[in-house]
Order: structure tokens, then sequence, then C-alpha cells
């Protein structure tokens, strides 16, 4: 795994060292596929935050984009990523060797996770005075209605016709078929790694699942990629044929909504350990699921996969979500997360768990970020979860 | 041959105080102490254990190996993590309503309402078990720290405060949600040519909404259980008031022992599962 992101780092560095390649930035849930079709390479800075949070430097970066002028209640992945190119630091120093991030050609984003994405890359499209597309789909849908999906197409043909100048040329439609034909490959084989946690007991958690993770977000539409999640999944089939146990004993199975504490990834998985209870599956691992790419008709299906995520949508299907995870996967309960800096990501504000609640299915509220440590209390945090697992 | 003698610990290591509680072979509390919560806090908890006989050999070293046979040792709170030597430990959720449960006879569902140091819980029971719980969120409001933070700044000892808040002439209410800002809201009040009893009174108030907006209670039976609410009596009663308004057949008791209900249900713990 480490080699998969090494390797991925350090190309990115080169290509943003030869004037012959490009480099687009691309927010994580967007239009990647586009992009690589064109032959950009693809920086994700989102990935860069969450490097930033669990090495918990984000602790030093976050401070110093709220002194000019980002607030503390924003995305801290943003102020974590931006307080850090305020210093001058990356945590890619450290894990790599590569002094900077790579400099960009191009940004491109897409609001069906959030606003905050576009807040952030239009700060760095004037700290580079880069070109910038913004993809701006309907939001928290209760249903994909075809027009919605004609508009993201559309707008997705707009953004090939803002890059083919800055890329010197127009897009390969061969290319973007086998792109998208890779990323649902790659997509399809993550679901299918995701799955193996069915298995009772599990052999990985949503731990382990926080960094297997990495390739589907930064590596969709690559061969790389693909290749990984083959290797993982067998990994996974011989652990279960060995009934091999993540956790050792495994009693109780539970479901994590929200997204990881980065810097607390250690803290909280010991706790689970100690207390025989595995994390078997998450919203936020899900959120990389595009099942709906087809080769054959490249842009209405990235505009339907794209809209369709979990965070573009309303609480009744998310209640529906959780409701069929829980049963897929055998959940004896479900912690939200609540991250003080990502509402988009934290869905317990609106009733939700109290629903499921009412379902038959516990559930327990515990605050927290996903950067930002401040938002962060490891004595609450541990006595809720385990208050928790003593009473399901 | 002499039969060793059984002795179940609980200790319930809070932020501010601990408390220890120790039952005999058949259940029955034998004795309750408590100390402040001093560090180091292993030496101090051994303390604790040992008491005004200074007899620490029960409970020697490091781990749970060491300590005296028929000794057994549960640990709750807080603090109960750094309690090497226990034998086990449990959250102050299930302590508490283990503890309740040991010392009121109750059959049918009831929430149990505990406001700790530095933080406040409701716990709602029914078929003798947890059925879920809350914790204040976020911040100290409707904590005992909250009491005590805003009763250091108007200098008044936390033993007058019931009294006072009883001498007040109108129901004067505080607003924000933060310790800091609620001290800001004092001052000014003070600084208005306030009573001093309507500014308790108001504390009180506002430890009862924080308490109260955590979760809603569905039972219609209460009971109070931790040192905030067994000092504060005039606090229980406006808990109460509270609790009938919004529920015509609303019950309410105050645990007995309420401040050592952790450490009742830790060492009860310790027993039961001998
Ligand atoms: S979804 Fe949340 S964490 Fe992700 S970029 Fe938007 S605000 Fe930040």
């Amino acid at each position: 795994m480490s080699n998969v992101m090494k390797e991925y780092f350090l190309d990115l560095d080169r290509a943003a060292k030869d004037p012959a390649r490009k480099v687009a930035w691309c927010t994580s849930v967007g239009p990647a596929e586009i992009l690589r079709a064109m032959g950009f390479e693809v920086f994700f800075p989102e990935n860069h935050g969450a490097m930033l949070g669990a090495t918990r430097v984000c602790m030093e970066t976050i401070p110093v984009a709220n002194a000019h002028g980002y607030s503390p209640e924003i995305c801290s992945y943003l102020t974590s990523d931006i307080g850090a190119y305020m210093k001058g630091i990356t945590p890619l120093t450290k894990a790599f060797g590569i002094e900077e991030i790579p400099r960009p050609d191009v940004l491109v984003y897409n609001t069906n996770q959030c606003k905050d994405v576009m807040h952030w890359f239009e700060y760095y499209a004037s700290e580079f005075n880069a070109p910038i597309f913004g993809i701006h789909p309907p939001t928290n849908l209760p249903e994909i209605k075809p027009e919605y999906i004609d508009d993201v197409a559309r707008q997705f043909e707009a953004l090939i016709h803002f890059l083919e100048p800055v890329i010197g040329h127009p897009m390969n439609k061969e290319k973007l078929k086998s792109t998208v034909a890779l990323s649902l490959e790659a997509t399809n084989l993550w679901s299918d790694v995701l799955n193996m946690a069915q298995a009772a007991p599990s052999p990985m958690t949503f731990f382990d699942s926080t960094v297997y993770m990495g390739p589907i977000v930064v590596l969709r539409g690559t061969e790389i990629a693909v290749k990984y999640y083959k290797d993982l999944l067998k990994d996974l089939k011989e652990k279960i044929q060995k009934n091999h146990s993540a956790i050792p004993k495994e009693n109780k199975r539970i479901y994590w909504d929200g997204m990881p504490v980065w810097g607390r990834l250690r803290a909280q998985s010991n706790i689970f350990k100690e207390n025989k209870a595995c994390v078997v599956a998450s919203t936020y691992c899900n959120s990389w699921i595009f099942s709906d790419f087809d080769p054959e008709n490249p842009l209405p299906s990235m505009a339907k996969a794209y809209i369709k995520i979990f965070i573009n949508r309303n609480d009744q299907y998310k209640e529906d979500y959780i409701e069929k995870m829980v049963k897929d996967f055998k959940i004896d309960g479900v912690i939200f997360m609540a991250a003080r800096t990502c509402p988009n990501n934290s869905n317990a504000s609106y009733n939700l768990p109290r629903k499921l609640k009412d379902k038959g299915i516990p559930t327990i509220i515990i605050d927290g970020d996903l950067c930002d440590l401040r938002c962060y209390s490891d004595e609450q945090s541990t006595t809720l979860i385990e208050a928790f697992l003593e009473t399901i | 041959m002499a039969v060793t003698e059984e002795i179940y610990w609980g200790v319930d290591c809070g932020s501010s105080e601990i408390k220890v509680v120790a039952l005999d072979g058949q259940g029955n509390i034998l004795l309750k102490r408590k100390q402040k919560t001093l560090f180091p806090l292993q030496d101090h908890v051994r303390l604790a254990l040992a008491g005004e006989s200074g007899d620490l050999s029960p409970f020697r070293n490091e781990g749970s190996h060491d300590i005296k046979e028929g000794h057994k040792i549960i640990a709750t709170g807080y603090g109960r993590k750094y309690i090497r030597f226990a034998h086990d430990a449990l959250t102050e959720i299930k302590a508490h309503f283990i503890g309740v449960q040991k010392q009121c006879d109750l059959k049918d569902a009831y929430s149990i309402i505990d406001i700790g140091g530095q933080d406040s819980k409701i716990i709602a029971a029914c078929n003798n078990k947890v059925d879920q719980f809350a914790i204040n969120r976020k911040c100290a409001a409707g904590t005992g720290a909250y009491i005590e933070e805003l009763g250091h700044r108007l200098e008044v000892p936390l033993k007058d405060m019931t009294e006072l808040a009883r001498g007040n002439d109108k129901e004067l209410s505080l607003n924000s949600f933060c310790t800091v800002f609620s001290g800001q809201e004092v001052i000014k009040t003070l600084m208005n040519g306030e009573r001093i009893e309507n500014i308790i009174y108001a504390l009180y108030s506002s430890v009862v909404k924080r308490v109260m907006e955590m979760t809603a209670i569905t039972t219609d039976m209460v009971v109070f259980s931790g040192g905030v609410l067994e000092y504060h009596s005039e606090l229980v009663n406006m808990f109460i008031r509270k609790l009938e308004e919004n529920n015509a057949n609303m019950t309410c008791i105050l645990s007995p022992n309420a401040q050592y209900c952790g450490a009742i249900g830790a060492a009860e713990y310790g027993f039961k599962s001998s």
C-alpha cells in the first residue's frame, strides 16, 4: 500500500516539475476520469488534508489559517491545508521527501459534497493564478431525476471544452471510455473489498479501510488502482478462509457514520479492540462506490454516479441506506461522528439517530472532527463509545 | 483452615473526588469514603482504598495480581483507565445504573439524572438494563464545574448556594451556552445591582435547562444521583418542579448515597460477576 501511494506522489512531484506534463487539482468526488482521460496528473487536496490530520501536523497549521481569516468553524481540511501552504510545509516531505505540493495547471471542483471546496479551490486559483472550473450539481436530493443527470452531463461537456486549451489537445473519446471502464472496475473491486467485512468475524475494520481507501480516492481510472484492489481482495478472501478475525473474539459489530477522526485513528481502534467490537462498515469508505459508471455512456453515467452519492442526498435516503447496511453487515449499533467543521458529513443533526433508534437500531453520537482535535475529547469519546458497547 | 474474607471495592475516580465503597461477601455496604482527586492518581487511589487505617497491604503494586486474595477492585469514572491495579473497569454510565438499581427497588422504566464534576448524564433504564443515555456535549455548562466556576467568580461558597437560591424573589435566567459567556452575563447582572440570591437561582436554573435539553425524558420516574445534586438540594427541587411541569405523573427520588452511586455500582459489578 505505502508503495502505491508513494509512487503516486513521487510521480505527481515529477509531473509538477516537468513543463511537458500538466497537473490538475480535483475534489475527492470530482470528475477525475475526465482529467485522467485528457492526460492530466491529478492531485486531491482533501487527501492532503487527511494526511495533515493523520500526522496531526494540522494542529500547527489550522491556527495559521484561522489567524488569516479562515474561521475555526469551517472545513478543517481546508484550514489544515491552506494553513500548511501559508506556513510552507507539507507532510509529503517527511513521508516521501517531496518538498512542496504539486503546483496546479488547473483546478476542478464539484460541489456535490459541499461548498467549502469551492472557497478552498478559489483560494489556490488566485494564489497560483491558475484557471478554475466548478461543477455545480443539484444538491441534497431525495431522488435522481433525468434532468439532473442531463444538467451535470452538460456541465461535464463544458468542462471538457474548458480543459482542451489547457492541455493543448481535444478529448479522445476512446480514452475517456477506457478510463471510465478502469474506474468502474476499481470501484467495483473496492465495493467487493468493503463487503468482505460482511463475514463474521470480519477480516478487516473501518480503521483498516481508511488506509485501504487511498487508491480509490486518488487513482481512480488507472490500472494501478485495479491491481491494488485485486490483490487486496485476494488477501482478504484468504483471511476469511482461514477464519482470521481483525478483532480477536469479535462479539459486537458497529457501523460508523461520518468522517474518521484522522488524528485519533489508532486510539479509537484500540478502544474497539479492547472491547472486542469491530467497526465493520462506514458511510465514509462506501462513499467511493460508483457502480453507475458506464464506459459506453461515460458522461451521463458519471453525472449520475457523482450526484447519487450519500452526502448529496436527503435524510430519508440516508436512513434507508444505513438501515440496509445494518442488515447486510449484521450491525449491532451505529456510531454517528458529528464533525464540528463538516456538517456535510455529519448526519446526526436532524434527528436521524433517533429515527433509527425507534426502528430498534441502537445509536450514539460522539462529537469530534476530521482534523481539528481542539473539537475532540478523548475522555468523553472513550466513555461514550465504551458505555454504548456496554449497553448494546 | 480460615476462610478468606471477601471484599468488593468500587472506586469511582472522578475529576474532583475519588469515591471508594466496599461491599462484603453478601453485597452489603461495609464502608464508603472519599478524598480529593490528587496526583499521582494510583497512589491517591491506593490511599483512598486504605483509608484511615493506612493499611496499603491489600493494594500493593501495579498489577491486579498483587492485590491481596479475596479483594476485588472495580474502577469507574474518568480516571478508570489509569487505575492499573483494578481487576476490571466499567463506564460511569453502567456504574451509576447498577448503583441505583441496587439501592432503589424500581420495577418500571426510569431515568437517572446524574450531575458530575465535569459531565452530566441522563440514563434511561427499562427491563433491568440501560436503554439509552446522553452526556452533555461540548462544554461544561450544566455540570458541577460550571457551578463551581461561577460560584468562585461570585465568591459564594458552594455550601451556601442552596440557601441563597431559596431566597430568590424573581425567576432570572442566564442564556449563554458556555461557562465563560455565562460568567460575563453574571457580572453584567451584578453590575446592574441584581441580588445575589436571584443570580444563584438563575445559575441553578441554567443547569436545569442545559440538562433537560440533552435528551427528552420519557419515563414517569426520575432518580437523581451524583455529588452535585446531593449538595445542592434546591437544584434538585428545581429539577423536580420542571419535571412535574412537563409530566403530571412524574415521581422523583434522590438515590440513597447519591454521591457514591458510581462506586457502589462498580463494587456491585465486582460482587455480581465473581
Ligand atoms: S465535505 Fe466536509 S470535509 Fe469534505 S471538503 Fe467539504 S466541508 Fe471539508
